[in-house]
């Protein structure tokens, strides 16, 4: 691979991750509720940080580094997912509500144990 | 009468201290004494003087270590309050406070928890043993260690942290910090030198280096794990004492 193919494939993984990562800040502001702000802030940490990350490892190349970023890409995919499955099961089994516009019932209505989870 | 004393002698007190701060060299000015004379000395003969290319440990273990030695010992007497207040825990008793929420830890995170722990306390342990060269040491490493404990325990229980950790196995290690820095400032008075002196007379070069080398390093290893798990025994006996006052299974 040549190195203007590298830096190429480094710019495109590098604005990829900025996007994300402006997606993502956009989305955790003006989003109404928690699950709907959940969404783009665990976007961020996943695809954002491992695009931005991959970016890196394709410049420093074949190097000691080389491992620790791919451990760091592992340790931001296991942790930040599932960390963002911790918020909204726990937020969704104690009896947070999505937000709805007044009058109209949210998806589930099975009734307000639905959303307690006991 | 007695207000009256108190009053006049606070006042005192505090003209005094008011009086003692015009005195002070201005903060922040490159000429105080300590910018003058310790920081350079600290930057310059650290490594040879400590035996620590880290700067921060040296200073932390040799230019104070009855500072740290201090230190050591309050975390234990932290410790030795919260037991003595709140008593050691019972698991028999407790419920985690994602019980007490009515949410159990999904498989999800206890799966990765349980991937993650070990990745976690082998970090703490690189930190602290590489304390000497790198940014890190004893307190940072326990600070993790007792992260990762609490991390297990949120999601799995007291009474599966308890079986983890059992308390004859905590016990000793919880005073290794104190015992640890106490045995090696011995070793000084054993040479004929001051107490907490690393570097000891009467050997080649080569040895007291190496003597000096292990020192520190049982010293940052004792406050590593002892701290760690300091911060897991009130961790465990603060549970109990949070969950008692929840009555069980109210909503």
């Amino acid at each position: 691979m040549g190195s203007v193919a590298k830096d190429v494939l480094t710019v495109i993984f590098g604005l990829t991750g900025v996007l994300f990562f402006i997606g993502g800040t956009v989305g955790l502001l003006r989003c109404p509720d928690l699950y709907s702000r959940l969404h783009p802030a665990t976007k961020c940490d996943t695809v954002g940080s491992c695009s931005i990350t991959i970016a890196l490892a394709l410049q420093i190349g074949l190097d000691i580094a080389l491992f620790k970023i791919m451990v760091v890409i592992l340790l931001l995919l296991v942790t930040s997912a599932s960390s963002g499955h911790a918020i909204g099961r726990s937020a969704f089994k104690t009896g947070v509500m999505p937000w709805h516009k007044k009058g109209v019932v949210p998806w589930p209505l099975k009734g307000e144990d639905r959303w307690t989870g006991r | 009468m007695r207000k009256a004393i108190v009053v006049l002698a606070l006042v005192g007190i505090g003209v005094m201290l008011i009086y003692a701060v015009g005195e002070m060299p201005p903060m922040g000015d490159s000429g105080n004494p300590d910018k003058v004379h310790i920081a350079p000395r600290y930057l310059e003969h650290g490594e040879e003087e400590a035996g620590a290319s880290n700067v921060i440990t040296a200073v932390i273990l040799n230019y104070r270590g009855y500072d740290t030695m201090g230190e050591v010992a309050v975390i234990f007497c932290a410790l030795c309050a919260v037991v003595a207040i709140l008593n050691r825990e019972k698991p028999g008793l407790s419920r985690t406070s994602m019980d007490v929420s009515g949410v159990k830890a999904s498989v999800v995170v206890r799966t990765t928890i349980r991937f993650l722990v070990p990745v976690i306390i082998f970090f703490a342990v690189y930190i602290i043993l590489h304390g000497e060269s790198t940014p890190g040491g004893g307190f940072q490493g326990g600070a993790i260690i007792g992260a990762s404990i609490i991390l297990f325990t949120l999601a799995f229980g007291l009474p599966e942290s308890t079986r983890k950790l059992p308390l004859r196995f905590r016990i000793p290690l919880e005073s290794f910090a104190v015992i640890a820095f106490l045995a090696a400032g011995f070793t000084g008075i054993v040479f004929g030198v001051h107490f907490l002196t690393y570097l000891m007379p009467g050997l080649s070069e080569y040895a007291a280096e190496t003597i000096r080398h292990i020192m520190m390093m049982v010293i940052e290893i004792g406050i590593g794990f002892a701290g760690g798990i300091i911060f897991t025994s009130i961790m465990f006996a603060m549970i109990r004492e949070d969950q008692c006052e929840l009555q069980p299974d109210s909503p």
